[in-house]
């Protein structure tokens, strides 16, 4: 097995690992990164997969599809659908991608680091993470009372994952960063990946405690959230209010923080790409670490925000509503750093800023909707109707998939010395910003138009259950719905551009030339593509200067990577200044 | 609110370590070592493996506290709650756990004074009363099993038995530490005795705490 030991340059070199060591037991940062980003990629492939199947089972329930029919077709199967399309998507590819895949392939090489904290830990955390979407998988196809158990293990085991991730993280960024590199110049993707990181180890806590209550209750009969033979004596509203109302607030606390937990790192990444293309520093980089620290800060207490109806203290639907509205304070100092960033800027649009900003435009108009949610009387009727999917579908899991790919094709040539095409990816990147909004836009209106249904019809159609729209569906909705679906198989159908490109480059892309072919300043470009097994090789970087110092003064080239050191004239002339106020004071 | 006041903790600890940054750096170049220094013998740094174990132990109160915030919860919404008699060799168990620490301060004291005879001696008893607190531990289920209580029985009883036995899987690893501090030979390892011995007693003494606090709300609480 490959270990780190940053002790052993002057050993004897270690003999070539064996197969086994390079592949299943590799625990290079880089080698773990990567398999991550596989991982991901599968995980999202299925989970649309899924998507297709929930849009044309609720659009056309008749449709016969072969080999697929038998999932979704019944309520049971429709909802492990759901649950199935849900997990893999939120923990296997917003949770992975952007923090587990991007930050260990380049965290260490960001900070000037050999290797992360712990490898081993690593290693172990990634084949739990693999079988935790095994587990997964294997729930949706089991029994629905053994899937959920198996489902809850699985769940277990990520957050297990997640925490061992988590901590390692913290520790590489707060002890292993190379000479110099303060944390005012660590690059904002570092600290995007380094307070999500707090954030992760502090919600998953929560969540695995959630789950092995609900372990617990399912294994070994103990009495957390419901125990059956109780309830069946019990009257309804009881129930509902003391049993289920913990497993929510539990759930919850995790479930909300979550979602930043998926955003940040995508905050860090759109940050580093704008002021890239931009040319420019990032605008305000200290009020956008803040922004990024306070988002962190709120996503902990805005729990109560999706328990407007489920029997809270009168009060507290208030102070939520208040602690949520104050979310859009963070997240405006991030737009406003983004456009400052842009502002005035010679911007190089190739497909990496096309994915960024699209980021920008997504949760832009995701958030906006947001705004209507935190008001809690708006947002009491609106539990888990098109609304809120639509909401945050735009702002969580479409927008994050744009930061990924944006990352995907700006760390390309790091990672493969190869480009990705730029044609294909310019095609794809309009069709799907195009399709996104055509499927999760009308998704708002959907909702509005129920809400309308709803607040008119008598009390007997909202007793139906979870789900009132079925019975008003011949109404204009229908129409509507059927246009969403067919802009999901449309926009599905894009990511075939997508696929061949990826799969194209990998072999027949252009190749890079050079160390840097963005003209970036931080630490990775300082290596060659793709970056050898131990990163800085002998001689480890030591950083002079910020991570966004484009067009600086005293450079020959309009950017100065973070290792180079000041000119000896410009730093003379700083002394000099720095002489002249000492004997001024004096 | 008990996430914010920890996040806050954090970035404490966060200002207060300067990790590879801290001050500039000497101006290079001067020597013709233009952006680099050579990598000597790097001595992992210890700092590495205290802060691993401040953030495990952060980590790991959120754990308990998620646990602890469900039971109070419970308590207090739940018009079925049985009251709870703690089994009587509990408070031999904590007994015998406080002592575990002082122990493991006093071998502690031993290796400052380079005495590892004396550090091994103490050290050695320190994870006895450890594996003997674990073994009490069982007995208590015992006791509590005898009287009638199993998982299923009640609420309350749900909650002594993940709690005891979620502790007692965390203190499980905390004995591996010590062992491993007491078998490993450090001559060849890369971390010191005296980091090791230091790390291992920032996890023991915090899973102390942690069962002194748990047994308080499981008593306080009945």
């Amino acid at each position: 097995m490959v270990t780190y030991d940053s002790g052993c340059t002057g050993a004897p070199e270690a003999p070539p690992p064996g197969f086994l060591a390079r592949t299943l037991f590799n625990s290079g940062h880089k080698a773990i990164g990567l398999r991550y980003l596989w991982l991901a990629l599968g995980s999202v492939l299925l989970g649309m997969l899924l998507s297709l199947l929930m849009r044309i089972h609720s659009v056309w329930p008749g449709v016969q599809i072969p080999f697929l029919s038998g999932f979704g077709s019944t309520p049971e199967r429709y909802t492990a659908l759901t649950m199935f399309h849900g997990s893999l998507m939120v923990f296997l590819v917003l949770t992975t991608a952007p923090q587990a895949g991007f930050g260990n392939y380049f965290l260490p090489l960001q900070i000037g680091a050999r290797e992360m904290a712990f490898p081993l830990m690593n290693l172990i955390s990634f084949w739990a993470t693999v079988a935790s979407l095994v587990g997964m998988t294997a729930a949706f196809f089991v029994q629905p009372d053994a899937g959920l158990t198996l489902w809850t293990a699985s769940v277990a085991l990520f957050c297990f994952a997640a925490l061992l991730t988590a901590f390692n993280f913290t520790v590489t960024t707060l002890d292993l960063r190379a000479k110099g590199m303060t944390l005012p110049r660590m690059p904002l993707t570092v600290w995007a990946w380094f307070i999500n990181a707090i954030l992760s180890m502090l919600i998953f806590s929560i969540l695995l405690a959630a789950c092995v209550f609900l372990l617990s209750d399912r294994l070994l009969a103990s009495q957390f959230f419901s125990p059956l033979a109780f309830l069946s004596r019990q009257p309804a509203s009881l129930v509902q209010s003391t049993m289920l109302s913990l497993w929510q607030r539990l759930f919850w606390f995790f479930a909300q923080a979550e979602v930043y937990v998926a955003m940040l790192p995508c905050f860090g990444i759109v940050s580093h790409l704008l002021s890239t293309f931009s040319r420019k520093p990032v605008w305000a980089e200290r009020a956008a670490v803040l922004a990024l620290c306070s988002v962190g800060l709120f996503g902990f207490c805005v729990w109560g925000q999706h328990m407007f109806s489920s029997g809270l203290n009168p009060w507290s639907p208030l102070v939520f509503s208040l602690l949520a509205s104050s979310l859009g304070l963070p997240a405006c100092v991030l737009l406003c750093s983004w456009f400052g960033t842009l502002w005035n800027a010679k911007i190089q649009l190739n497909t990496a800023m096309l994915f960024a900003l699209g980021f920008v435009s997504l949760f832009l108009a995701g958030g906006v909707s947001g705004l209507f949610l935190v008001r809690n009387d708006l947002a009491a009727a609106s539990i888990s109707d098109e609304f809120v999917t639509g909401h945050f579908h735009l702002v969580m899991g479409v927008a994050a998939t744009f930061a990924i790919l944006g990352a995907l094709f700006f760390w390309f040539p790091k990672i493969f010395a190869r480009h990705l095409n730029e044609t294909l990816g310019k095609l794809h990147f309009w069709l799907t910003f195009a399709g996104v909004y055509c499927v999760f836009m009308p998704m708002h209106w959907l909702g509005l138009i129920a809400h309308s249904h709803v607040s008119s019809s008598d009390a007997a159609v909202a007793a139906l259950g979870p789900s009132p729209l079925i019975s008003i569906s011949a109404s204009p909705s229908a129409s509507l719905r059927a246009f969403v679906t067919v802009a999901t198989i449309l926009t599905i159908a894009a990511q075939v551009l997508f696929l061949l490109n990826f799969i194209w480059s990998l072999w027949r892309g252009e190749k890079t030339e050079g160390r840097n072919p963005w003209r970036s300043t931080t630490l990775e470009w300082r290596v060659p593509s793709p970056p050898p097994i131990e990163n800085f090789g002998v001689r480890e970087p030591v950083v002079y200067r910020g991570a966004y110092e484009f067009a600086a003064a005293g450079v020959v080239e309009d950017f100065a990577p973070q290792d180079v050191a000041p000119a000896p004239s410009a730093r003379a002339s700083q002394m000099k200044q720095a002489a002249e106020a000492s004997t001024k004071e004096n | 609110m008990a996430g914010t006041s920890i996040v806050e903790d954090i970035e404490l600890i966060i200002e207060d370590i300067g990790g590879g940054g801290g001050k500039n750096p000497p101006p290079g170049g001067d020597d013709g070592d233009e952006g680099g220094r050579r990598r000597g013998p790097q001595v992992p740094s210890s700092r590495r493996y205290a802060t691993a174990i401040v953030i495990a132990i952060v980590s790991i109160v959120m754990f308990f506290m998620a646990m602890a915030s469900a039971f109070i919860y419970t308590r207090a919404n739940s018009n079925r709650w049985v009251p709870l008699h703690l089994p009587s060799v509990i408070w031999v168990n904590t007994a015998i756990l406080l002592l575990s620490s002082g122990a493991m301060e006093l071998s502690r004291r031993r290796l400052a004074l380079a005495d590892v005879r004396q550090f091994r001696k103490l050290w050695f008893v320190a994870t006895a009363l450890g594996i003997l607190f674990l073994a009490g531990q069982l007995v208590a289920w015992r006791q509590f099993v005898l009287a009638g209580f199993y998982v299923s029985t009640n609420q309350a009883s749900s909650f002594f038995y993940i709690f005891t036995g979620l502790h007692g899987l965390h203190l499980l690893g905390g004995i591996c530490a010590l062992l491993y501090v007491s078998f490993r030979k450090f001559e060849k390892a890369k971390v010191s005795r005296s980091v090791a011995a230091e790390v291992a007693s920032y996890y023991w003494h915090f899973m102390d705490g942690l069962w002194v606090f748990l047994l308080a709300l499981l008593y306080l609480g009945k």
